[in-house]
């Protein structure tokens, strides 16, 4: 009985966390770019502000289908932040592990194609194609990444697989997987969706994607889903190659050193056109995944 | 954020947050196109006010019209503004859209803005320098902490006098109403 309240308790706090940690490193990334720009940038607390003006505003809905996609987006978010571990808290951490994140990550941008079909505008269809077609580029490194670090560790869990480098080195430092975690922090700007790979929301060339029919609570959902998104690229990265951590506060630390960088590599970079950053992601970060693998069965035999 | 306005944003979120948060859709007619971009960027940063441009009306609530109002241009203005959701508000940036301004005489433009959508306030100039809009939003939050910018309410209860208006200047409009017409 006080295994499952604890459980239920685990159930709820950890979405919460990561929303938490999610709306921060929005708020961060807006202040942060300000200050690479000169400028002074919004308040911290401006995502939350968006936020709750948009739970007041008037929405406009488009359908059934519209709401239920956007809903199954936001819950397959949710449910990959229940197999991730936030520091050691992993509520179900018993069942599937990597591979079932594997499958579960594909709802959200399918939720989102669901929604946003519905509101048959031409730029969220143009918005959910480059989605896709991006989806395809990363998914190819990130499934050669996961398979060799599962190979490597001989365990599809990722609780496992953050004690194993406990008790001895990060995967990012040590000889064969290192070329897996180079390739995945190639690939991390596609999975967070920023500058140079933020073609599916394109406010300059497509009036911004797939979010332009949403209003008021929709769009609210919406930014919720991102700050999510942008939580579950980051800490797959932190658990599976920094290494995790026992205490909440260094891997939040870790989380935040990995999305600083990024949020310099997004500040300075022009947004490039679909078939140059599929192009990108099936060479370079491939060609590191797959050497990775190779590297990581010769090591075994 | 501001310590002491915790108690203000406890009592009432939606007016707090609709002042912080306001999602620019920037409608530059013609002139004001020169003025909006050093808003928005490092030159006089408006993000620190908590307002950004965005693509797509449906996610704005301030739609600011810079510079001279064709007919044609018209036409837009009013579609844009009928699909932002409520609360919105509307500011008029320039003397063309008070009172036609040098285009008093011209054939294809419209003199009063206010005839055909309301407008919450004005930029008087020809044109305002770029500050003037910090100047319009500081005043507009003041407006939406007394509850006077009410323009959307304004457009609700007549709208049968704007559609007659808009009918009047652009023929027959090939969109249904947004509100029912009561006679």
């Amino acid at each position: 009985m006080e295994r499952m309240v604890i459980k239920i308790i685990k159930i709820i706090l950890s979405p919460l966390l990561a929303f938490i940690a999610g709306v921060f490193f929005l708020g961060l990334a807006r202040k942060i770019t300000a200050r690479i720009h000169t400028r002074y940038g919004p308040p911290l607390l401006q995502p939350v502000i968006d936020i709750i003006k948009l739970f007041y505003q008037k929405s406009i809905s488009h359908g059934p289908m519209f709401n239920l996609g956007l809903i199954l987006s936001l819950a397959g978010s949710i449910v990959v932040v229940l197999f991730l571990p936030f520091a050691r808290m992993c509520p179900l951490s018993t069942s599937g592990g990597l591979l079932v994140i594997l499958y579960i990550m594909l709802f959200a941008p399918l939720g989102m194609a669901l929604s946003g079909g519905e509101a048959a505008n031409p730029n969220i269809s143009i918005g959910i194609s480059r989605k896709l077609i991006l989806g395809l580029g990363y998914e190819l490194p990130l499934l050669f990444i996961l398979l060799a670090v599962m190979t490597h560790y001989k365990t599809i869990s990722i609780i496992k697989v953050v004690e194993i480098q406990q008790e001895t080195d990060w995967a990012l430092i040590s000889y064969p997987l290192f070329l897996s975690g180079i390739a995945y922090l190639l690939i991390l700007p596609a999975i967070l969706g920023i500058r140079p790979f933020d073609i599916v929301s394109a406010p300059q060339e497509i009036a911004s994607g797939p979010m332009v029919e949403y209003a008021g609570k929709y769009l609210a959902l919406v930014s919720i889903q991102h700050a999510f998104s942008l939580f579950i690229g980051i800490a797959l990265f932190v658990n599976l190659f920094l290494g995790g951590a026992n205490n909440p506060i260094i891997f939040f630390f870790k989380m935040l050193a990995v999305f600083i960088a990024g949020l310099f590599v997004n500040a300075v970079l022009p947004r490039l056109r679909i078939e140059q950053a599929v192009r990108y992601l099936w060479r370079w970060p491939t060609l590191l995944a797959f050497l990775g693998l190779v590297a990581v069965l010769i090591i075994r035999r | 954020m501001d310590r002491n306005q915790i108690i203000k944003w406890l009592r009432q979120p939606d007016k707090m947050a609709q002042k912080y948060s306001l999602w620019a859709i920037y409608f530059c007619t013609g002139c004001g196109i020169i003025e909006v971009p050093p808003v928005i960027t490092s030159r006089w940063d408006a993000e620190r006010f908590g307002v950004i441009p965005v693509a797509a009306p449906r996610q704005a609530n301030l739609l600011l019209i810079t510079g001279y109002v064709s007919i044609k241009t018209l036409r837009a203005i009013i579609r844009t503004y009928e699909q932002m959701p409520e609360p919105k508000y509307t500011v008029g940036f320039g003397s063309c859209p008070i009172n036609g301004g040098m285009y008093w005489e011209s054939y294809n433009t419209i003199k009063h803005l206010d005839k055909y959508i309301p407008v919450d306030g004005w930029i008087a100039g020809c044109m305002p320098r770029p500050e003037t809009i910090f100047i319009a939003i500081t005043h507009l939050w003041t407006m939406i902490d007394k509850g006077m910018a009410t323009g959307y309410k304004k457009y609700k209860g007549n709208y049968k006098y704007y559609r007659k208006n808009q009918e009047k200047i652009l023929g027959e409009l090939d969109w249904p109403p947004l509100y029912p017409i009561r006679d």
